[in-house]
């Protein structure tokens, strides 16, 4: 199979998350911040439920009631305007 | 300060926001999508009694009892977080902060991506989109495509693109990977099929689905699962071919299909390749509860639900006092029991916002008796155990 993509923000395969997990026998949240799956342009709102359920595949593990990846704001994408700058180019 | 920020003006949150209205409270709906309606805005099926549910005239019903009612609405804001405070709450948006009492989170649900080889090419796109697209925008998708993924909401939107003149190859199944593996399995597809048999006309589809129910027939049905499909509204819906990639230098040219088993295993040297322009991609839906889970809501996993969704009781009150939910964030169901949840979320702000409320309390129960018989009466059904998983969120709340 050719390269499959699943953080498409990022541009992270399938490959690439497989071979992390082996190499680093990690956890979701670990596995997220060394491939940057998940933590795109769109907040991880496409990919999310794919690289949950790659994750709880790889490590055996069934999953929780926590979520498997932290949400933490902003869950949009900003200006930095929006975050207290000036609201207009003056 | 408002009595109530609600987030989404889907059928939920407007529905909330005419209850919440109707007794006083001071009330903002804000969306980030251009227009109010949410999902209900795509809508467009033929119900079993024959009538059509059109969610753009479902849509204007709400709004115009909304404005009657003068409900502040402002469309193309995005919420980005949303703060507690001791007895208040903060909700941060792309223009500027919001202060209110209470705040319902009614943001509905996202698309599940089932991932395929070729699927970032342009004029793939997930069927929500092709939805969209076809009935807000009124822009054609594509000349010819392909459905990947064979259930509820594609079936149901297959139908609308076909509807407007879009010319749709087939409806199959993505190919199986890691992440793909009820949606490529044919005999688990089948065993969703079967809850919109109703939809069908064909009366083929029909009888076969009825003996389908039964496990043992099932299995044989998809065995023997006719090579070319069967057809739905002319059109072949295959459970035992897959798409295994989509292909094109710039964009979509065409799509590699190929038969499976039972099982969901490619038969070596079945390979055809189909010219397309565009694929729509259907994975199903996932409650959006981002905004629940920053504002510190616990979750619960439960599948017959769509996944993670935040912890609620029928009054849709959240354990954290003064947020509530309703909605597709709940637990994915049609847009009927989205609506009729909003009004329970908004007679709940209300009952608990207002002091004299007798009256309102009463109005709750019959408004949370009336979900449950739209449940029940509901036509499209995403999850044959809804009630199952509902009984356990419920649960979950007592125990939170």
């Amino acid at each position: 199979m050719s390269d499959l993509i699943i953080c498409r923000c990022e541009e992270v395969s399938l490959e690439d998350l497989i071979e992390t997990e082996e190499k680093y026998k990690c956890s979701a949240r670990e596995l997220k911040l060394r491939t940057r799956a998940g933590m795109g342009y769109c907040g991880g709102r496409t990919c999310r439920p794919a690289v949950d359920l790659i994750v709880s595949k790889l490590t055996n593990e069934e999953p929780t009631h926590h979520l498997p990846l932290k949400v933490q704001p902003p869950v949009r994408p900003l200006t930095l305007a929006n975050l207290g700058g000036l609201t207009d180019e003056k | 300060m408002y009595d109530v920020l609600i987030v989404g003006a889907g059928p939920s949150g407007l529905a909330a926001g005419i209850a919440s209205r109707e007794n006083g409270l001071n009330v903002k709906i804000i969306d980030e999508f251009p227009e109010a309606g949410g999902r209900l805005l795509g809508q467009l099926h033929e119900e079993p009694s024959g009538e059509w549910w059109n969610g753009i005239k479902e849509t204007k019903k709400l709004l115009d009892q909304a404005e009657a009612l003068d409900v502040d609405i402002s469309c193309q804001i995005s919420v980005y977080h949303i703060e507690k405070l001791d007895d208040s709450f903060i909700t941060h948006t792309s223009e500027g902060e919001f202060a209110s009492k209470t705040v319902l989170i009614a943001t509905g649900a996202a698309e599940t991506a089932a991932p395929i080889p070729g699927w970032t090419l342009p004029g793939v796109m997930s069927i929500g989109a092709a939805q969209v697209m076809t009935n807000v925008h009124r822009v054609r998708v594509g000349n010819k495509g392909i459905v990947v993924g064979v259930n509820v909401l594609s079936a149901a939107i297959t139908r609308e693109l076909q509807l407007a003149g879009v010319d749709v190859h087939s409806m199959a199944l993505p190919a199986m990977n890691i992440v793909n593996q009820d949606e490529a399995h044919p005999d688990k597809v089948m065993e969703n099929l079967v809850r919109i048999a109703h939809l069908a006309p064909s009366l083929f589809i029909r009888f076969g689905s009825n003996f389908a129910k039964i496990g043992l027939i099932r299995k044989l049905v998809v065995k023997f699962f006719p090579k070319k499909g069967i057809k739905m509204w002319d059109m072949p819906i295959h459970l035992r071919k897959a798409v295994l990639e989509i292909n094109g230098t710039d964009k979509v040219e065409s799509v590699t299909m190929g038969t499976v088993s039972s099982t969901g295993k490619l038969i070596k040297g079945s390979e055809v390749t189909v010219p397309v322009d565009f694929v729509c991609i259907a994975g199903g839906l996932y409650p959006l509860a981002e905004l629940a889970a920053v504002v510190g809501c616990p979750f619960r996993y439960i599948d017959e639900l769509g996944g993670h969704v935040p912890v609620h009781n029928e009054q849709m009150e959240t354990p954290i006092s003064g947020v509530y939910v309703s909605g597709n964030i709940t637990g994915i169901e049609s847009a009927k029991v989205a609506r009729a949840q909003g009004t329970v979320a908004g007679l709940s702000i209300s009952a608990a916002l207002v002091k004299k409320n007798k009256k309102i309390k009463k109005q709750l129960n019959k408004a949370i008796k009336e979900v449950e018989k739209t449940r029940k009466d509901a036509s499209i059904q995403f999850h044959p155990k809804i009630d199952e998983g509902r009984e356990k969120i419920h649960q979950a709340f007592k125990e939170a």
